[in-house]
């Protein structure tokens, strides 16, 4: 009988310390902040230039994150099929995982918030950028996409007083992005009234696509002064024009090399002025130390609003030769920008 | 009007020209005789690339039910971006590239046909994951990156005669000399013999496995060379650029009068197809239409064509 009390007596004695040992470990992993955390990127798609120098950036920036010792792991995975369940699939392997924050780019903004909502609940930091998610616990670091549009109206208006007729290259029909960007030509159009939508094509992002679409609509066209576009599909616009022979207008263009490459050539031959916008890939990496620093227990605001990569007549060389063949034009986050965005946002 | 329907019946494929024609009409009928020139170069231009992937199609739909090759969009931008690094815009390596597209089309209809018929995977299943396979090796060949075509390259893919491309001349050409390989060849007799029954075409001594063999090798090969035309045209390589041909292929085969249950092909209606889905397209776009309408009309037409054109016959 006695025996039997010690034996338990020890076993309590053991159970309590392993605890303890584990209550302190536990402790200090807290108290860590952001080192010793996995963070997981859930990406939606990778067949285009842009996603591409999205995940180049992402594996840089975080390389180096990791082999100081700033978080534990950040590996990125990315869907095969940009298929909404398939992600929701993959953002459930990450919960069980055990990933301490899933930086998400997301293939619809609501069709995965059952599965965001879900990681939430287990405790997981989750920050959508680029393709934002609505569910409220999730952060977004979003892009003022409206803005996107407004912005080329504003440069025309400077460079075009007296107006003209335009020519609109929108994106994939049915995105949401799309249908952002065209908001904020159309509230543009409507703020400067010297200028008139003529014509209006799909160009899904896609040279090919833009090449195409432009010189189907352009023969029944009058004559064009400007083409307002959505990234991507400048430089398709442009070959489509030298195609038909008719004189190259205004392009907008955004950001991509081949865009960028295409401007130079101009400007050196004519004197072309245009500008280029666009987000940069390289946004990725924002959310990583966004994610970074919620994970270091610091206070961040749900919502940011991520800044444009805006290239002009001016900063037109050095961005071109600080862009990769064939690439988009990037910039990596440091620790310190993100730090900027978020008390921008507060 | 039953005569007009038995001519119909008889030659298909003018139904699509008589299509791409009427679409056309009422294209530049908008716009007052403006353009329509320009409006034909055009459509001639973008759809020889139609064109040449949906013959490829065209032969594997033929050889019967089920058959079908999804994987055409990325080995498309595959090849493309073979083609594009191998010549490195260098005019005298020209040759190479296009070698090397095709080469590349060659190796992904091998390994697709390897998976029909060595694991017996139904084909719609194996050229989708094949599909898959394709596109992860033309990311980490070509990291996403574009390259430009070779000066001497872009001219001859842009090169216009009198307002037709030299391209689709080419294209022209070549849908004969297809037109005569499915109808004067062994080869092309068999394929269409197999799509009408397997089991009475083997009992009849075709060589059953032969014919879908060169089938898939040969969709592939255009799809390939295709991608290197394609990256020539628009200036560069990309990983999207062969995205649309998907749906595409498989449109101009059906609405150019080939059927769908296989054992019946039609050369001609792919090319009358090709111009009539970018004519509609254009016609949409000139009409100003909103992308919801734009596509629920394109939709709803090629419904009617198809209904038009392959809804009377049954697969005997």
């Amino acid at each position: 009988m006695q025996g039997r009390g010690k034996l338990i007596g020890i076993i309590a004695v053991i159970v309590i310390a392993v605890a303890a040992v584990f209550g302190y470990l536990q402790f200090q992993k807290s108290q860590e902040g952001a080192a010793g955390k996995k963070i997981a990127l859930s990406n939606n798609y990778a067949g285009n230039s842009w996603r591409q120098s999205m995940l180049k950036s992402w594996d840089k920036v975080t390389k180096k994150a990791v082999a100081d010792g700033v978080v534990a792991e950040a590996t990125a995975f990315t869907t095969s099929e940009n298929q909404v369940t398939e992600q929701a699939a993959q953002i459930q392997n990450l919960i069980l995982q055990g990933y301490d924050a899933i930086v998400l780019n997301a293939a619809s903004p609501d069709a995965l918030n059952g599965a965001v909502k879900e990681a939430c609940d287990a405790g997981i930091v989750v920050v959508s950028f680029d393709g934002i998610v609505t569910e409220p616990c999730a952060w977004r670091i979003a892009v003022d996409f409206a803005k996107m549009g407004e912005v080329q109206l504003d440069y025309l208006n400077e460079k075009m007083p007296n107006g003209g007729n335009l020519l609109e290259i929108r994106g994939l029909a049915g995105v949401f992005v799309d249908d952002e960007i065209h908001k904020g030509i159309e509230a543009g159009v409507k703020k400067y009234s010297q200028f008139k939508v003529v014509g209006s094509v799909h160009g899904d992002w896609t040279q090919t696509v833009a090449q195409k679409a432009v010189a189907g609509v352009l023969p029944s066209l009058p004559e064009v002064a400007a083409v307002v576009t959505q990234g991507g599909d400048g430089y398709g616009a442009a070959q489509a024009f030298k195609a038909a022979s008719r004189p190259t207008p205004l392009i907008i263009m955004g950001n991509r090399q081949d865009e960028l490459a295409w401007w130079k050539e101009q400007k050196d031959a004519s004197g072309y002025e245009t500008m280029s916008v666009s987000i940069a890939p390289g946004v990725s990496t924002l959310a990583f130390w966004v994610a970074q620093q919620i994970l270091d227990g610091k206070e961040v605001p749900k919502d940011m609003i991520v800044p444009f990569l805006r290239i002009d007549q001016a900063n037109l060389e050095s961005s071109l030769a600080n862009t990769e063949q064939g690439g988009v034009a990037n910039v990596e986050y440091t620790l310190e920008d993100a730090q900027k965005v978020i008390a921008a946002a507060k | 009007m039953n005569a007009l329907a038995a001519r119909l019946g008889n030659k298909p494929w003018l139904l699509s020209f008589a299509g791409a024609f009427a679409v056309w009409l009422a294209t530049i009928l908008f716009t007052e005789g403006k353009g329509g020139g320009e409006m034909i170069t055009a459509a001639l231009s973008f759809a020889t690339f139609t064109v040449i992937v949906g013959i490829g199609q065209m032969f594997v739909i033929t050889t019967g039910p089920g058959n079908v090759d999804l994987s055409i969009p990325s080995t498309i931008a595959l090849a493309g971006g073979v083609a594009m690094k191998i010549m490195g815009g260098q005019d005298s390596l020209i040759w190479f590239g296009l070698l090397a597209c095709i080469g590349a089309g060659l190796a992904v209809g091998a390994f697709n046909y390897a998976l029909i018929r060595l694991l017996k995977i139904p084909p719609i299943i194996a050229t989708l994951s094949s599909s898959l396979i394709v596109m992860s090796v033309a990311i980490s060949y070509g990291r996403g990156l574009q390259i430009k075509p070779p000066p001497s390259f872009a001219d001859f893919t842009t090169a216009q005669i009198s307002g037709v491309p030299v391209l689709s001349i080419c294209a022209i050409l070549f849908a004969i000399a297809m037109a005569i390989i499915l109808e004067r060849t062994i080869y092309g007799r068999a394929t269409l013999a197999i799509g009408q029954n397997v089991r009475v075409a083997h009992l009849a001594g075709v060589k059953v496995e032969r014919a879908r063999c060169i089938t898939y090798l040969m969709s592939a090969a255009f799809a390939g060379l295709c991608g290197a035309l394609l990256a020539g045209f628009s200036g560069g390589n990309a990983l999207n650029m062969g995205e649309e041909y998907l749906l595409a292929t498989i449109a101009v085969v059906v609405i150019g009068g080939t059927s769908v249950a296989g054992g019946r092909a039609n050369v001609p209606g792919i090319w009358g197809a090709a111009l009539f889905l970018y004519l509609l397209v254009t016609m949409l776009n000139t009409y100003g239409a909103s992308a919801g309408i734009r596509l629920v009309l394109t939709g709803l037409i090629i419904i009617a064509m198809i209904t038009l054109a392959g809804g009377d016959k049954p697969s005997r």
